[in-house]
């Protein structure tokens, strides 16, 4: 729409200046920019930052801002992970509600499925756990307003207990004989539960330590297969199987992520279309509000996806083997400023070249974007409204509705970016997870042709702008310039970038008038 | 290509001299070199005799030469004695003194007939009063030249009253004024002089009884038009737009009731301000009406947004082209398209592009837009061409009743001709046609019948027979004792 022949000098300015600085590392720095490490770490960190720019992108062409997206991605990336937290639960454990020492009692939660002649292990805390027999089971009655039952047990306990408040005086749950121990093998009694891989068993026994071991597998007949050995384990030891239980499953929590951002992009939306609030400020207080939720949410402790290796981790350092293997060596070993060529050859221990999978994670965002923004009735109406509101409502558009859409977008984008975030980096500190990533977001797309005055920008140019913002970093480490030039450097760059494209901008008007 | 070719004039003191022309003819770049603010780049300008030369507008203030935008150059915010002394604050120990300014500005305002404090923010005054506080502006500096760029365009005809009044007597204290307008009848009033440009260059000069309406008109354009409006008769049909007591959030106190008639071109006539404009925002749903209802086709509808109307077949050409009218950064044929684009997308979502382009393409060939390609920019096509633009953006809608609001407004005299010819011929496509419109002749001109509205209130209703400047112009201020004629 519009200018189109300025949008392709944009983006033709943009894509020279990025192979520019692509030479300028290959020229300086080819042993450490040429490995297929670095290649495929550039392309992976652009992909993560490139989505984030590409959503910010819808709300710059919308003439708006948004400023809560570092929040955001640290917000969906702490939600995720609460929602695929991992609870190791005893199977078939109740809350135990009072403890009589004289009649040799224990109260417990009247669902418990426990047979007299049980043995059961009961677990408050350090001092207070231990293996006790189940001699007789009484009624049930009402204690405090919760329904219990009496168990008669042996031996019986050290003190009387009664629950305050409303906390529980610790849990109770079965145990199990083991048959036999062998090395990693144990063979639990037939009515053991079965159990499966990562979780976990209990072995416990008099005053011995409970030692918790981890299951690699379940073989036949209750044979579980651990995965390690203990030399102080023995078939005296009573097994307390305890499952894994995650809170939601992956794709459950996925989608409750990408509900919840979405819910909160309509809310931004509907803030500045509805209420005639200033995006800055609904985005600005977003920034703000959503730090402060990830970091109450998560107690301030960082979290991650530990459980996850096998699933989310594969994902996130899962790359596609393209087969092609090189590495960059000097051709002359003894001389310091010596010549260089690619080895193309696996013999002389050349790395594999792979495509991240994130990257065809973006690759399908661009794809998408692109057609959304240029072919989709929606995309030509975001590009109308953010030239001339009044006039795309004059002309029968629901500005409202396509604006409050710019904003959705980018938050879902936003969860996207986060989710991808997350799993990569697998450690979320949610103080500063994040942080500054609006602003990486909003210079690549300003990089790539997009016009704070709204109207203007195309995601091809996004996406360039992007890969130049990495590679920018990326530059400072491999020609070892200092750090703390960093920030300058990168603001530098787009302060000339954006100059030198207002200067084509007013050169071509001049070119314009003069022709005319 | 020369905005201005070799063109000569002279001034006397104390003279009003009128210039005219169709736009592009090169009135404004002739006021832009008087005034300094763009260079000649050839020819000689002398004062008092003495050859000079503008290199920016402060020299040509040193002259005494002020030119006053058609947009007030004024600042909203700060107050009429600040903005009279602006960049020229007098100064007392390097802080701005503002008793002087108040005290002196008093002495410039009153010159200038214009009643308010000093103190008053200039973003509260009327439109009419801002033009006064820069005609006072411009007194401050001693100007000796006024030149006036459309002075009227946005002013109600009380206020052009006496913006003529005050023109009178500061010709009479011997200032010299350059008046442009479009409306020959301003020109007539007010010229000891008529100069008329054509194509850039000096085509004649009227002096006292040479200036008539027919005169200027034949000058302007070259050719003489005995049938400026040319009326052919179309049958009328059934009621298209019944509105029943609506209510506009800006005169809420009176409701307005009307009907148009499908073939049938209704003239809204008032004077700027009468709430007119508010009337059709409400019928396009921009606004939301307070109470009364809408009759679309003998069907009560309710219309909350403009999409909903143009859903139910009405579309409006707003006043102000470049605002609301247009995107003006985007091309042709995405102006046009813009309407359609829902319209015509498959259940995708996916716009369809070839219709766009055929829309567009019929378009420009139907109402003979000048552009050299659908791709072009709108913002750089004429006046004229850009309503044709957004005329071609509403009738690829194929509505049923069209709106329109100043349709003509700064769009030059052969363009002018074209829209009203447009207007009969959808009329007589059974299109039914509500205009508004402040230019009496015009209404007179083409409407069927005419509404007349002061205040918010409608204050009669006129049948072609009854149509004529007196009778229009009573309803409008809504008095027996409106003596003046405006011609």
């Amino acid at each position: 729409m519009g200018d189109r022949g300025t949008g392709l000098l944009k983006i033709a300015g943009i894509t020279t200046l990025l192979l520019l600085l692509w030479c300028i590392l290959v020229w300086e720095s080819p042993l450490s920019f040429l490995t297929p490490n670095n290649l495929e770490n550039l392309l992976r960190r652009t992909s993560l930052y490139g989505v984030l720019g590409i959503g910010v992108a819808f709300v710059i062409i919308s003439s708006g801002i948004d400023l809560s997206i570092g929040s955001l991605v640290c917000l969906a990336a702490c939600l995720l992970a609460l929602f695929l937290q991992v609870d190791y639960v005893p199977v078939g454990q109740v809350e135990v509600w009072q403890v009589r020492a004289d009649a040799s009692t224990i109260s417990v939660a009247a669902d418990h499925g426990f047979n007299q002649g049980d043995e059961l292990w009961y677990y408050k805390d350090r001092r207070n756990k231990g293996l006790v027999k189940v001699v007789n089971i009484g009624d049930t009655e009402l204690l405090d307003g919760k329904s219990v039952t009496v168990l008669t047990v042996e031996p019986p306990p050290k003190r009387d207990q009664d629950s305050r408040e409303e906390k529980p005086l610790g849990k109770i749950s079965s145990t199990f004989d083991v048959v036999n121990y062998d090395g990693k093998v144990a063979k639990l009694e037939n009515s053991a539960p079965g159990l499966k891989h990562n979780d976990k068993i209990l072995f416990v026994h008099g005053n011995e330590t409970p030692r918790e071991k981890t299951i690699d597998q379940n073989g036949e007949d209750n044979q579980i297969i651990l995965t390690d050995e203990d030399s102080g384990l023995n078939a005296d030891f009573r097994a307390v199987p305890i499952r894994k239980t995650p809170y939601m499953s992956i794709p459950l929590a996925l989608l409750s992520v990408f509900g919840i951002v979405l819910c909160l992009g309509v809310i931004h939306g509907l803030l500045i279309t509805r209420l005639k609030m200033q995006p800055f400020v609904v985005t600005l207080c977003g920034l703000l509000i959503y730090r402060g939720l990830s970091r109450w949410l998560t107690n301030d402790q960082t979290v991650g996806f530990i459980e996850y290796q096998e699933t989310l981790g594969k994902v996130a350092t899962g790359r596609w083997e393209t087969g092609i293997q090189f590495m960059p060596v000097k051709v002359d070993p003894t001389n310091d400023a010596s010549s260089w060529k690619l080895v193309w050859d696996s013999a002389e221990g050349a790395q594999m070249f792979g495509i991240p999978y994130s990257f065809f994670i973006f690759l399908a965002v661009i794809v998408s974007a692109i057609i959304f923004l240029n072919l989709t009735v929606w995309g030509r109406h975001l590009q109308a409204v953010g030239r001339n509101e009044e006039a795309a409502r004059y002309s029968g558009i629901s500005t409202h509705r396509i604006t409050t859409l710019a904003y959705v977008l980018c938050a879902v984008l936003t969860g996207l970016g986060g989710v991808m975030f997350a799993i990569d980096s697998n450690s979320i500190a949610p103080s500063s997870f994040g942080n500054f990533f609006e602003l990486y977001a909003i210079a690549a797309a300003v990089l790539g042709g997009c016009s704070l005055r709204g109207g203007e920008g195309s995601i091809l140019g996004v996406v360039v702008g992007t890969a130049l913002m990495q590679t920018l970093y990326n530059s400072i480490v491999l020609l070892k310039i200092p750090d703390e030039l960093e920030f300058t450097i990168i603001g530098a760059v787009i302060l000339f970038g954006v100059a030198g494209d207002e200067l084509t901008r007013m050169l071509a008007a001049k070119f314009r008038s003069k022709e005319a | 290509m020369r905005a201005l070719h070799q063109v000569s004039l002279t001034l006397k003191p104390g003279e009003v001299l009128s210039v005219i022309g169709e736009n592009g003819a090169g009135k404004s770049t002739l006021m832009k070199i008087l005034a300094g603010v763009q260079p000649a780049d050839s020819g000689e300008i002398f004062v008092d005799g003495k050859k000079t030369s503008f290199e920016n507008t402060r020299a040509a203030m040193d002259h005494g030469i002020v030119l006053i935008h058609q947009e007030l150059n004024l600042c909203d915010n700060l107050n009429v004695g600040q903005n009279i002394f602006l960049g020229r604050e007098p100064r007392k120990l390097g802080i701005v003194n503002t008793r002087e300014i108040s005290q002196r500005s008093e002495e410039f305002l009153k010159r200038v007939g214009l009643s308010v404090s000093p103190q008053t923010i200039v973003g509260r005054l009327t439109i009419g009063k801002q033009q006064m506080v820069e005609i006072a502006k411009a007194l401050s500096v001693d100007a000796r030249v006024l030149i006036m760029d459309e002075p009227t365009s946005s002013l109600s005809s009380k206020e052009s009253a006496s913006l003529f009044e005050l023109i009178e007597s500061l010709r009479d204290q011997g200032v010299s004024i350059i008046y442009i307008s479009h409306r020959l009848a301003e020109v007539k009033r007010l010229s000891d002089r008529v100069i008329v440009l054509r194509d850039g260059e000096y085509c004649n000069e009227l002096i006292g009884d040479e200036i008539t309406h027919a005169n200027m008109v034949s000058n302007m354009v070259g050719r003489d038009i005995s049938q400026f409006y040319n009326r052919t008769p179309h049958p009328i049909g059934e009621t298209v737009l019944k509105v029943n007591q609506l209510t506009t959030p800006h005169w809420p106190q009176h409701s307005v009731s009307l009907e148009v008639k499908a073939g049938e071109i209704v003239g809204l006539a008032g004077l700027v301000g009468s709430g007119r404009t508010e009337l059709l925002r409400s019928i396009f749903g921009i606004d939301r009406p307070l109470s009364g209802s809408l009759e679309i086709g003998k069907k009560t509808v309710q219309i909350r947004n403009p999409k909903e109307a143009v859903h139910h077949g009405i579309a409006l050409v707003p006043e102000d082209r470049k605002q609301h009218g247009l995107i003006i950064d985007l091309s042709v044929q995405d102006n046009i398209g813009i309407a359609g684009l829902q319209k015509h997308a498959n259940r995708f979502g996916f716009a369809n592009f070839q219709r766009q382009k055929s829309d567009t393409d019929s378009m420009i060939d139907r109402l003979g837009i000048k552009t050299p390609s659908a791709r072009q920019i709108s913002k750089f096509l004429s006046g004229g061409n850009q309503q044709k633009v957004v005329l071609g953006k509403w009738l690829s809608m194929a509505p049923k009743l069209l709106l329109l609001d100043e349709p003509t407004r700064g769009v030059d005299i052969g363009a002018k001709q074209e829209i009203y010819q447009l207007i009969e011929k959808l009329a007589s496509e059974s299109m039914a046609i509500l205009f508004v419109s402040s230019e009496l002749e015009e209404v007179i001109g083409i409407s069927d019948r005419a509404y007349v509205m002061h205040e918010g209130q409608l204050t009669g209703e006129l049948d072609r027979s009854e149509l004529n400047e007196e009778s229009i112009m009573r309803l409008a201020t809504n008095t027996a004792e409106h003596k003046e004629a405006k011609t």
